[in-house]
């Protein structure tokens, strides 16, 4: 299967490593893309709230483009899936609307007809490859660490836009990948909640907040680092941690925060350098020694 | 110490109407109740309120008429017109206060048709007709700073040399009872649904206030009469409004046959309830049920009507039994919904005990008689609910004094702690499920004497064993056991007067219909009985209906 | 069939018993889990402690919160929580101290309702009949008239689990309700309120609220749309409000997101010491290569602008 690949712009800005990763693994795993290069961002909700109907647009413009390719995008990013569900879904339920749409694309050349599949890595990896498949890539398995999911808002919620009752498998899917590596899924209360990336810069308190509450949870809980398929997740996971820990009894929480590219990775036996781990603000090191010093993968 | 010039018991549609009303005059009034305001049983009706309005050519005789028709010529004809005449006003009202009433195309507020009327004069919300209706109360209530003690549960009135000076009430918080004088108090407690079993009423509906006037020695008049909705839930007994015929649903035998042709053939599905709820009863009776019930038929109003109109009841359809009214009709049946029957009032609200008051479905004033029509209780309550404010206020600055008397608080503690002492025996829920029963059972939709005897047999002797009902819970915190216990004592008396009235009435009329007596009888019954309290039992009086300008005739749909 | 129910209980007068308490009841398909905990408590322990009433998701007694997420479990079936008969796990609903079992303090609540100064307030002339507007002005309300108050998202809110003063999902859905009548003569006056600290600025937009709510109210889109009026009514002096004209203005310009000129937007570029205080952040993830100095770019940028161009200008 190809795709038609939306990296969304944080992978580019705030987290290149996550790119860089991305394309690491799936090269790996020979998964065929294509970007979608003249795509614009999804709006990531903020430019919803302003103005629902231009980010509606901008993302029907996407699918357009993807559906011209024939085939499913794919992201690596939660909230531009979130973003892009729940859009896809509004224009689907709503023909006149989509037809409005599709007026402002006319100009250049461009209609929505509404087949356009959007999917995350993550459920790639978890409906289309399939475990065993992806199993077969790992060299390491990773059995002497724990990893605690995060997920991100918008891969979650809301749950009827990102078509859970037909896939249930998607509402576990990302402790299902950390199994699959050999790794223990920490089950940890925050893993569904907010980072508290979108009020950063308008309640940094009630943020950071966020911040701690999660990563020291995770730690709290025997977490080794926390894994999660949303950039915007990271930015402030990873870089507002060290603010965070302030907020800890101890002041420290040091929890390094994987991109789920950078996970699967470390499983396929990969160079931390290949997947831009030493980009992170906490260090990885101690997780890529225990990745290191793993058993080899039997399969 | 607690004391108050008028005290409220109970924050649903009449409890806030009259707050607000006592807060506009400036006395000071408190409103006690044992749940949150917002969480009051008004907020299930769904349907719609009644109004005639003159500007859209409507005026209030038709309503009037149509009322008293639909009460079986029971209703007070002088109250129905006074709630008629004000009904515009308290719509015009209710709408400057901020409900969000559905409009027309020229943004006037727009009407739907109900039960036992040919005109659409029901002025609407979707079908949270009552919720929206009970949220803006509350913000009134809000705005004007109304002192409201939520959740207190009043468990006894404090009575002095006949007359009513305020209440014995338990924080439920804390479980401490506390005495709340007051110079005047305001009975707004609702129904006593919960009498029944199965009911359309909520969990709170177990009508203490009934029971509370009616040991104070106020009388309950027309307990007999008990509204079986004709659309309910099998089961459960939840709700399914009226609103769905008023838009146009049709009733379904086995056959597939709108069977409402027969009984009524003018009205068809909307013909008054209990006209209906009959119809029904028969139709399962004699075979043509769908397992015991009917089915409501909507698919033909077609989905985003149902949608944009009655989403409430698509909710209840498609959460509660798992059927889209879009695409499939849905099984209902008769369920136990209103009580007509309540504590006798005048027109404001004054009961027979002095400085009592009491206003909406625990008030009998009478303006439902035999039989309620659809949106007529939301009237009720805000017509009456405000007029008893008034009058109780007044009453108030008469009154010279504040009940001193310490005494009657010990012996309230000594009924609590009898209750929290006696060692497991039997569960209050478990004899409140046997009265329900019995009393569907008995005082159904039909009744002859002998089921009226077997439950007024029954309820006898629970009675009997209420004695040994025990609780498990001897915490004072949130003791919503000991609660049911208290209820169930004020339960097992609304359900005897409902008895004692059922077996008083020698005839047939609106929903006190006797197979044995299945004719109306205007020359001796046109009458309300009156059931007080004498000893353990009761005794039952008469008096007569007043009839102004419309003479009793058949009543045909 | 029988089910398990696996109730958290708390007693203020024996603190020391609080825990997980097992109950296994007799359902069918059709069970909602109040009728289970009814059972439980009419017919097993009548010390269980809960509010409900009305059994048909109108009163909003009854949240609480099933397997960790709140829900009004009147009008949750048994069998839609537990297809296999799995154990379900009831706690009290979140964000609000525990009074006894199953039971909540809802006075936090209720003072936030009354802190958005929950009533119409119309100006001018009271007409003698009813206040004229269209249906179409008026019945989008009634979407938000649905909420019954149950609590449901606070609950669940993420905001208010860090920081309690947030007015929060219920209060600021309520506050809509007023913003949006166009019989209220207020607008303006409510929708500065609400654009101070504690109001719609600081809604994480993590839709736990649109998520959990069971009469699909969709607070937090009210509170997108509150954010977009206030900005509209002349409000453009907050941080939220800059961070989200910064965010149009980027991705207008490049097609796509510069998140180095989101963090200077947002803070306000005279706010000095707070941009200082961001410094050591911002300095650590530019040494780890993070924040190019040059923003990326759709492959396309005339094109994005221009459906920018046709919708803003509609």
């Amino acid at each position: 299967m190809k795709y038609a690949f939306y990296p969304g712009c944080v992978a580019r800005g705030g987290t290149p490593e996550l790119l860089v990763s991305a394309n690491a693994v799936m090269d790996r795993l020979g998964i065929e893309r294509e970007e979608i290069v003249s795509a614009a961002c999804t709006g990531a909700g903020v430019l919803q709230e302003r103005n629902q109907k231009l980010g509606d647009a901008l993302n029907v413009r996407t699918f357009a483009l993807a559906e011209q390719m024939g085939v499913p995008i794919m992201t690596i990013c939660s909230t531009c899936q979130g973003v892009m569900s729940q859009a896809n879904r509004r224009v689907l339920q709503d023909p006149e609307y989509l037809a409005e749409i599709n007026t402002v694309l006319a100009e250049e050349g461009l209609e929505y007809k509404g087949t356009t599949v959007i999917k995350h890595l993550l459920w790639v990896l978890v409906e289309e490859i399939g475990i065993e498949e992806l199993q077969k890539t790992f060299t390491k398995e990773l059995s002497g660490l724990n990893f605690a999911p995060f997920y991100g808002c918008y891969i979650v919620r809301p749950s009827d836009a990102l078509g859970f009752d037909e896939n249930p498998e998607r509402e576990t899917s990302l402790e299902t990948l950390i199994e699959a590596t050999g790794a223990v899924a920490v089950d940890n209360d925050g893993k569904t909640k907010c980072c508290g990336l979108p009020i950063l810069l308008i309640n940094q308190g009630n943020a950071l907040q966020m911040v701690s509450n999660h990563t020291g949870e995770a730690k709290d809980m025997g977490a080794d680092a926390m894994v999660t398929p949303c950039p915007l997740c990271h930015l402030n996971l990873d870089g507002y941690q060290p603010k965070a820990a302030k907020r800890r009894p101890n002041g420290k929480i040091d929890l390094p925060i994987l991109h789920l590219p950078q996970m699967l990775g470390l499983a396929m036996g990969m160079q931390p350098k290949e997947l831009g781990l030493q980009r992170h603000i906490i260090s990885a090191k101690e997780v890529i020694g225990k990745a290191a010093a793993s058993p080899a993968a039997v399969g | 110490m607690y004391q108050h010039d008028v005290l409220i018991i109970g924050a649903g549609l009449a409890g806030l109407r009259a707050a607000v009303e006592a807060a506009r005059m400036g006395v000071d009034a408190a409103v006690i109740t044992k749940v949150h305001p917002i969480r009051s049983h008004s907020n299930a009706a769904q349907g719609g309120i009644n109004a005639p309005m003159t500007d859209r050519g409507d005026e209030w005789e038709g309503h009037a008429l149509d009322t008293i028709k639909g009460s079986d010529y029971l209703a007070d004809q002088d109250a129905v017109e006074l709630m008629s005449r004000e009904a515009g006003d308290a719509i015009i009202e209710l709408e400057h206060m901020g409900v969000i009433f559905s409009r027309n195309e020229d943004g006037q507020l727009g009407t739907r048709r109900f039960g036992g009327q040919k005109v659409a004069r029901t002025f609407y919300v979707g079908a949270i007709t009552g919720s929206a209706m009970l949220q803006v109360l509350y913000e009134q209530a809000v705005k004007l700073d109304v002192n409201i003690y939520e959740e207190w549960f009043v468990s006894n009135l404090i009575i002095e040399d006949g007359a009513c000076h305020g209440v014995m009430a338990m924080n439920i918080h804390t479980g401490e009872l506390h005495m709340i004088r007051a110079k005047a108090v305001i009975m707004a407690t609702g129904g006593a649904g919960r009498v029944f079993e199965p009911s359309t009423n909520a969990l709170i509906c177990t009508g203490e206030g009934l029971g509370l006037a009616y040991r104070a020695g106020a009388p309950l008049m027309d307990m007999e009469m008990i509204q079986y909705h004709p659309t309910t839930l099998a089961g459960s007994g939840i709700l399914l409004s009226e609103a769905a015929r008023g838009e146009g649903a049709y009733l379904l035998n086995s056959d597939g046959e709108r069977f409402m042709k027969t009984y009524a053939p003018d009205y068809l599905e909307l013909a008054s309830r209990d006209v209906v709820s009959r119809s029904e009863q028969t139709e399962i009776d004699e075979g043509r049920g769908i397992d015991g019930n009917i089915h409501l038929d909507l698919r033909h109003l077609g989905r985003t009507f149902i949608e944009e109109r009655l989403g409430y009841l698509q909710e209840v359809a498609v959460e509660f039994v798992g059927i889209d009214l879009a695409d499939d009709p849905i099984p209902i049946r008769p369920g136990m919904h209103y009580i007509m029957g309540g504590i006798k009032t005048d027109v404001d609200g004054a009961t027979e005990v002095p400085g009592l008051y009491a206003a909406g479905e625990t008030a009998n004033v009478s303006v439902h008689g035999g039989n309620r029509l659809g949106a007529n209780s939301l009237l009720d309550t805000v017509v009456f609910g405000r007029r008893s404010a008034v009058a109780a206020a007044e009453y108030a600055k008469s009154a010279e004094r504040f009940s001193s008397d310490e005494s009657m608080l010990q012996s309230e503690q000594a009924r609590y702690q009898a209750l929290l002492d006696r060692p497991a025996d039997l569960r209050a829920s478990a004899v409140r499920r046997d009265m329900g029963e019995s009393m569907v059972a008995g005082i159904g939709v039909y009744r002859d004497q002998n089921s009226i005897d077997a439950a007024t047999a029954k309820i006898k002797e629970l009675r009997g064993v209420y004695s040994r009902v025990a609780v498990d819970n001897k915490g004072k915190v949130f003791n919503t056991d000991l609660m049911s216990a208290i209820e169930l004592d004020y339960m097992l008396d609304v359900a005897q007067a409902v008895c004692a009235g059922a077996d008083a009435r020698k005839e047939s009329r609106g929903a006190h219909f006797r197979t044995d007596m299945p004719d109306r009888d205007d020359e001796n019954w046109l009458k309300h009985t009156l059931v007080y309290k004498d000893g353990d039992g009761s005794r039952v009086e008469t008096n007569d209906v007043t009839i102004t300008d419309w003479t009793p005739i058949e009543r045909v749909y | 069939m029988e089910q398990t129910l696996r109730v958290k209980r708390y007693d203020p007068e024996n603190p020391g018993s609080a825990g997980y308490q097992e109950y296994t009841v007799e359902v069918t398909d059709t069970t909602t889990i109040l009728d289970a905990l009814l059972t439980v408590r009419e017919e097993m322990d009548g010390t269980l402690s809960m509010r409900c009433s009305c059994r048909a998701s109108i009163c909003g007694s009854c949240a609480m919160r099933v397997n960790g997420q709140a829900k009004l479990v009147c009008k949750t079936r048994v069998n839609s929580v537990a297809p296999d008969g799995e154990t379900i796990t009831i706690d009290p609903a979140g964000n609000m101290p525990v009074i006894k079992d199953l039971v909540v303090e809802f006075k936090p609540f209720w003072d936030k309702m009354r802190a958005i100064t929950p009533y119409l307030q119309p100006e001018g002339e009271v007409p003698e009949a009813e206040y004229l507007a269209s249906d179409d002005e008026m019945v989008h309300l009634v979407g938000v008239v649905n909420c019954i108050q149950c609590g449901a998202c606070v609950s669940d809110c993420t905001v208010l689990e860090v920081d309690s003063s947030f007015l929060g999902p219920a209060a600021l859905a309520k506050a809509y309700r007023f913003v949006k009548d166009p019989r209220d003569g207020h607008q303006k006056d409510r929708l500065g309120a609400l654009n101070e600290s504690s109001g719609v600025w600081d809604c994480t937009r993590c839709m736990q609220c649109v998520e959990v709510c069971p009469k699909d109210v969709n607070p937090m889109g009210r509170i997108m749309a509150m954010r977009d009026l206030a900005m509209e009514v002349g409000y453009n002096n907050t941080s939220g409000s800059r961070h989200t004209e910064s965010f149009a203005r980027t991705v207008k310009k490049n097609g796509r997101l510069d998140e180095t000129r989101l963090a200077v937007d947002s803070m306000g570029i005279f706010n000095i010491p707070a941009l200082l205080a961001e410094a050591p952040v911002g300095l650590r993830a530019i040494r780890k290569g993070k924040f190019p100095w040059k923003a990326h770019k759709s492959s396309e940028p005339n094109k994005v602008k221009r459906v920018f161009e046709k919708i803003e200008g509609e």
